[in-house]
């Protein structure tokens, strides 16, 4: 919604260079998760950072939840806001839904994208026939009733899982941002996630692609990293990083901003 | 057993007993049946003076004489967790929609009623107090005094964010009041309502994907979804279900009356069965029902739904009978263009291309758009409960004041109550800025033009309301976007302002806006604009894809053709000035009709068209089909049908055009014919295999030892090729930048003047200039010197290296152009080429521009940092490149000594080949190789002298510039990874022009030490032939130095064995003669310093003589 947007979603644009960069965040994070990539791209890049609806930041009253029943509403709203923007190319790195969101951006606007980093990113969560997501339906299940019924208990036990590394400041940070988000958007916003399936369109992304994967990550098998590589249109490489956990940029920061400007820079 | 109130009376003091006056009122107030110890404590806590306050301060009391005390201060500061709470209460008010908005809202207002110490509120969330309660209620020592007595804090936190509880918008109050704690409650809620009852249209079952099929239909180009998608198959059935049953929401507008007919068991069959008869009735029958159509009532258009494409792609199936069926739909689509679409789906998009690859044109011929479908809507069904927290019962309920007490009664059945003042401001003030956004739109939007063609279509129609300025559709967004607004407005206002609505019918009420209060105001401005608008954007998008189409075969024609080009450039431009003028009239003629450019050829056809019949060829094609099946593998054969195609469409259409131009179809033919698009399922980019082969081929005869770089070199061609030929992004900046990294200088420099060849026809077209040559000391005498362009006196005279390079590129506006050292450039350049990758010109020091989309750019640099999985191989290494580089061209000579001069020197028996340094003494060689090994891992280029290299001392691991935080907390990072980031500005620019480049090359190490190898290995049989066995062979390292860079640099494959067979032979035999030579006497080979060579041998940059001493 024109200029709107930019505040509602706590547009931020930082430092200086020539070139964009797209910093989107994850599910349970916000555009904070950054704080320590940030500065080591600061004095290269002009670094866009902005909140996803579902974030815990942004006004809960923001997310109509008529609307943001798919990616493509996240997508819209990234589009938005990088022609609110004046941007007409960047690079962008995303995190796990943010990572499916610059896909789905990147088939809509080939152009726009010099590149995609994607983090954590996975094309669809569940299992299928011949595919390892890594959730079965029924244990989803599980963790959404587990989310409905003691949203505080589901994010203090899910936080170090999906921190993974023994990194009790990244586990806090994690649990403070998921914690933020209000319950039933968390909710709502997990079922869309589990519910996408970008398995079928990958193959329409143009723009070259780096998929950097941990070493474990509860939520991404590694297989997954390798789906992407070989089912992604463009040129792609996988980055493993020898870290564990499902966020880096919280837990391994200086290894994650490494490959990111090795990343960018091919 | 219930007893009276005035009974209880009795048994109670005057104050208890206006306590449980008060009890009953909270009763009575709450239509309670009977009045409960409850109600008596809330009665209590509302009283002035109650003991049960009392006893909780009594509580509160205790713990604070707990707390130790310290000397007095004035103002006691707040304690963290206290101020911990605040912050935390900041955060949850902001989470918590109703008085956020409101103070934000009217923050302003606040500020100019009050305008001094006001003015921080719009920064600053002012806290309220409900909120500060609710998080001091978090802190651990409240929490616990509370516990104390008997109070669980979380309940009382329930208590504040309790849910305003009304009968019949229970259902709906989730968005007034968010459960902001789940605390451990159970379930009491009775039957489960799934959120989705919540969304406008999900009451009616459909989906998001049937709203986006519907608006790809809906659309003015009317396009027939292609769902793509593992959940596509569903998302069709979904939609063709809901819209049998007529559901409203899906066919409406615009796509009321369309009728949805299934041919996909009719095709089925024909698939697997070969049953064409059933198929054939089908079609008749959508034949029938499509002539039946008429625009007033009844069906007024047919959407046939063929199923899975996968099953027309199945291997076995009977070609015949599909692509039968391809152009049965093909015709009707044509016959009832406006009436008809077709809908399908595909798993992937692997399977869409395979289709695509066997019909070239059904893109075109069934009007399809990719739709992609990313998610099931299945899963989502029911799978809502409601919150548990709507009807829980929690004491401290009336304490503070929640929204539904200022509610009125319930009785706002009227939708007709507009926002109030403040919020219809707000809302025309948003809708006044998106109206100025959109009407700049049409020109902003330029980058569809980029885009490959069918997902320029799909980026167009999957653009939703908000995503303004989507060329021809920006209007129809537009209202759309206003409507939005409108309803969001709507919402806020009733939200916050309490306009008592129930959210159901407000639902419907803004359902029913859609078409009528906004709808028409827009789409009458839509038809009165869209003849012009139409053709506006129809003449812009052909006239750019179809001439840089030509322009792009023209620059990248193969040497072979480049005779034909020529004679037909001339025509081709004529061709392109013609085109400007003749496509906005056909766009206007045909209207709305005017299909996209898909291909080049169509594009081209549309430019001679004189008659614009774009498939009326259709019936040529089966035939033209069959022709293809002479070759074997599928992709030739759809390439071998795209080219007949082509020219039976360019012989059709040149009927009025003279002979000149039938050359030209047969150049282009000609590049269709080479292009033999493989597009394997994995390898990202698609290129020619037979371009790809030539090229390679050409490549590898130049630089035999890079295979590697030679194979990725030419596929980055290729691929250039062919994405300047078909019409997938053209023109992304950077596309014709290439980088090679790595060693092998010479290497590098062989393959950019044969790409010079191969794409400009000759190695004159090429530039190539050392960006580091400003910091370079001249080296008189360099082997390497001849072949470089000296530019300082150039400089000297007042000009830049960009104004040097501008030069170059304005004398040579179609070659490679070679930027070596790129790392090296200085500011200037680097401003240049910042530019020049970015906007595709190069600017001079002037700010003069010269194009350079005609050329193709190499910058090298022997970085290789960038990639850390480069191994370096340099380890151990004898001759490194740095030191070759170095080599000078010395005049040769061969001395003879007696062998037992050098016994001093413990060699007496040696009797094979030495490589030796003539000015050290022999045994320190070794020393001072291993001195050179570790002066080469800092490779760097420009030291040349190689006597003068000194130890490198390893770099620092340790970066103390670098956030002493991060190092301590980081336990995963290297060190070097942090001198890494903090490099310094050229560093990173080059990084970020690296980052754009098409591709990046790494080349590996010449084997020099082979080579060396092989040169002693030959010159010892040289001698041993020319002089006999027996006879040491001593050889000055120089000199070795010497032939591997005259090998390293020379065209000729095998020049330093002829040079060694021939000149160095006849030199040893020469020797031999005058000499007398014995076993024991040692033939020296030294440079002769200082000494110049005179005549220099032919092929290669030796002495064509070797001086006898």
């Amino acid at each position: 919604m024109g200029y709107n947007l930019l505040e509602a979603l706590n547009v931020r644009v930082i430092g200086s260079g020539d070139r964009y960069l797209v910093l989107a965040h994850g599910l349970g994070t916000d555009q904070s998760v950054w704080q320590r990539i940030l500065p080591l791209f600061t004095p290269s890049f002009r670094i866009i950072l902005y909140d996803l609806a579902c974030a815990g930041s942004v006004d809960p009253d923001y997310f109509d939840f008529s609307r943001y029943t798919s990616l493509h509403s996240y997508v819209d709203d990234l589009l938005n806001i990088l022609k609110a923007l004046g941007v007409d190319r960047c690079a962008y790195v995303g995190h796990s839904v943010s990572a499916m969101i610059g896909i789905l951006a990147s088939i809509r606007r080939p152009q726009l994208f010099s590149k995609l980093i994607l983090i954590g990113a996975s094309p669809r969560f569940l299992n299928d026939e011949d595919y390892h997501g890594g959730f079965e339906l029924g244990e989803i299940e599980k963790v959404f009733s587990a989310m409905e019924s003691n949203y505080e208990a589901w994010v203090n036990g899910f936080a170090p899982l999906a921190v993974g590394a023994d990194v009790p400041t990244a586990v806090r940070e994690f649990s403070r941002t998921l914690f933020n988000m209000r319950p039933d958007i968390s909710l709502f916003v997990s079922r869309t996630v589990f519910n996408s399936d970008l398995r079928g369109v990958l193959g329409l992304v143009r723009v070259p692609c780096c998929v950097i994967q941990t070493a474990r990550d509860v939520s991404v098998p590694a297989s997954v990293a390798e789906y992407l590589r070989t089912h992604l249109g463009g040129r792609t490489t996988v980055e493993m990083l020898r870290t564990e956990g499902h966020l880096p940029h919280l837990t391994a920061p200086a290894l994650l901003a490494q490959v990111l400007r090795r990343a960018l820079a091919r | 057993m219930p007893t009276s109130v005035t009974t209880a009376r009795q048994f109670l003091t005057e104050e208890a007993t206006r306590a449980l006056d008060e009890a009953v009122a909270v009763a009575r107030r709450r239509s309670h049946a009977q009045t409960t110890s409850l109600h008596a404590v809330s009665a209590l806590l509302s009283l002035p003076s109650s003991t049960l306050r009392d006893a909780l301060e009594l509580c509160v009391g205790v713990s604070l004489d707990r707390l130790p005390s310290s000397k007095s201060v004035e103002d006691p500061p707040i304690s963290n967790s206290l101020m911990a709470a605040i912050k935390r209460s900041q955060a949850s008010q902001r989470r918590h929609p109703e008085s956020y908005h409101l103070q934000q809202l009217h923050s302003s207002n606040n500020n100019n009623a009050n305008a001094n110490g006001c003015s921080q509120t719009q920064s600053i969330l002012k806290v309220e107090l409900r909120y500060f309660i609710l998080s001091i209620l978090d802190d651990p020592i409240v929490s616990r005094v509370f516990g104390e007595a008997g109070f669980r804090s979380c309940d009382i936190k329930l208590a504040l964010v309790r849910p305003p509880v009304t009968q019949v918008s229970s259902r709906f109050s989730r968005a007034h009041c968010p459960p902001i704690f789940l605390c451990n409650l159970t379930d009491t809620v009775s039957g489960r309502v799934g959120y989705n009852l919540l969304f406008p249209g999900h009451e009616d079952g459909i989906d998001e994907n049937c709203k986006r099929i519907s608006e790809v239909m809906a659309k003015k180009s009317g396009k027939s979804p292609l769902l793509v998608g593992v959940c596509a198959l569903e998302a069709l059935r979904a939609f063709t279900e809901s819209s049998t049953k007529g559901k409203s929401g899906i066919l409406d507008g615009d796509l009321a009356g369309l009728m949805v007919m299934s041919i996909e068991k009719e095709v089925n069959e024909l698939v697997i069965e070969g049953n064409e008869e059933k198929l054939g009735l089908k079609l008749k029958e959508v034949e029938a029902t499509l002539e039946k159509c008429n625009e007033s009532g009844g069906v007024r258009g047919v959407v046939v739904h063929f199923g899975d494409l996968k099953g027309l792609i199945l291997d076995g199936v009977s070609g015949d009978f599909v692509s039968h069926l391809v152009l049965k739909l093909a015709g009707l689509m044509e016959a009832y263009r406006r009436r008809l679409w077709l809908m399908g789906a595909a798993d992937s998009v692997e399977i869409c291309r395979k289709f695509c690859d066997k019909f070239p044109d059904i893109e075109k011929d069934w009007d399809l758009q990719l739709l992609p479908i990313t998610s099931s809507k299945s899963s989502f069904d029911g799978a809502y409960p409601k919150s548990s927290l709507m009807r829980s019962f929690v004491p401290f309920g009336g304490l503070f004041p929640t929204p539904s007490d200022l509610k009125g009664p319930l009785s706002g059945r009227n939708q007709s109550i507009p926002r109030c003042n403040l919020c219809n401001e707000k809302y025309e003030q948003e809708v006044d800025a998106i109206m100025k956004a959109g009407s700049t739109v049409s020109v902003a939007d330029q980058y569809s033009e980029n885009l490959p063609s069918w997902l320029r279509m799909a980026a167009v129609d999957t653009s939703k309301g908000e995503d303004v300025a989507k060329t021809n559709s920006g209007e129809s967004m537009l209202s759309a976007k206003v409507l939005g607004l409108h309803k969001k407005w709507n919402d806020i206002c009733q939200r916050l302002h309490r306009t008592p609505t129930f959210p159901k019918l407000d639902i419907n009420a803004s359902m029913s806006q859609v078409p009528t209060v906004e709808g028409p105001q827009f789409s009458t401005d839509l038809k009165q604009r869209s003849h012009g608008d139409l053709s506006v954007n129809g003449s812009l998008f052909p006239n750019q894809s179809p001439s840089r189409q030509i322009h792009m075969q023209k620059k990248f024609l193969p040497k072979s053709t480049a005779s034909i080009s020529c004679t037909s450039e001339g025509r081709n431009m004529n061709f392109h000035s013609g085109l400007h003028m003749d496509v906005p009239s056909l766009t206007q003629q045909t209207d709305k009709d005017m299909p996209w450019f898909h291909h080049p050829r169509q594009s081209l056809s549309s430019c001679s068209g004189r008659t614009h019949t774009p498939s009326s060829f259709v019936p040529p094609v089966t035939t033209d089909l069959k022709l293809g099946t002479i070759y074997a593998s599928t992709c030739q054969e759809s390439n071998t049908t795209k080219l007949l195609n082509h020219k039976e469409h360019l012989q059709h259409l040149s009927g009025s055009v003279s002979a000149e131009f039938d050359a030209n179809s047969e150049t282009t033919s000609y590049q269709f014919a080479q292009s033999s698009s493989c597009s394997g399922p994995t390898s990202g980019e698609q290129f020619d295999l037979g371009d790809y082969k030539s090229i390679r081929k050409v490549l590898a005869e130049k630089v035999g030892w890079q295979d590697d770089a030679v194979n990725s070199v030419s596929q980055a061609v290729s691929q250039l090729r062919h994405r300047y030929r078909s019409s997938r992004g053209i023109n992304c900046k950077g596309d014709n930048w290439l980088t090679f990294l790595g060693p092998d200088r010479v290497g590098k420099k062989r393959i950019a003047s044969a790409l010079a060849e191969v794409l400009f026809g000759s190695q004159e077209c090429l530039v190539s200039l050392d960006l580091s040559l400003q910091d370079k000391v001249d080296h008189p005498n360099s082997i390497f010197e001849c072949e470089e362009l000296n530019s300082y006196d150039v400089i000297s005279r007042g000009k830049t290296v960009s104004d040097l390079i501008a030069e170059e590129l304005r004398k040579k506006p179609h070659s490679v152009v070679l930027l070596e050292n790129v790392d090296k450039a200085d500011y200037g350049v680097q401003h240049s080429l910042d530019l020049a990758i970015r906007t595709g010109k190069f600017p001079d020091s002037r700010g003069r521009e010269i194009g350079i989309n005609n050329m193709v750019l190499i910058t090298t640099s022997s970085i290789t940092k960038g990639n850390i999985n480069v191994i370096c191989e340099k380890k151990g290494m004898k001759f490194p490149e740095e030191r070759i580089l170095g080599a000078k061209n010395w005049q040769m000579q061969i001395l003879v000594v007696s062998a037992s001069d050098d016994a001093a020197a413990g060699k007496s028996n040696y009797t094979g080949v030495r490589v030796t340094t003539v000015k050290e003494a022999s045994t320190c060689t070794s020393a001072n190789k291993r001195k050179l090994i570790n002066a080469v891992e800092s490779s760097e280029v420009e030291k040349t002298d190689t006597q003068e290299r000194e130890h490198k001392v390893p770099r620092s691991c340790l970066d103390l510039n670098f956030p002493v935080e991060e190092a301590d907390e980081d336990d995963t990072g290297s060190g070097q990874s942090k001198s890494e980031l903090l490099s310094e500005s050229s560093e990173s620019w080059l990084e970020e022009l690296l980052s754009q480049v098409y591709k990046k090359i790494y080349f590996k190490p010449f084997d020099f030490d082979g080579l060396a190898n092989k040169i002693v290995k030959e010159m010892r049989l040289q001698c041993e032939r020319r002089v006999g066995s027996g006879v040491a062979l001593e050889i000055d390292e120089e000199v070795m130095v010497q032939m591997l860079a005259a090998a390293w640099f020379s065209d000729k494959k095998g020049a330093l064995e002829d040079w060694v067979a021939k000149v160095l032979g006849r030199s040893f035999a020469e020797a031999g003669q005058k000499y007398n030579l014995t076993p024991q006497s040692v033939v020296k080979l030294v440079a002769c310093e200082g000494g110049v060579v005179k005549e220099q041998a032919p092929g290669i940059c030796l002495p064509a003589k070797i001086n006898l001493n």
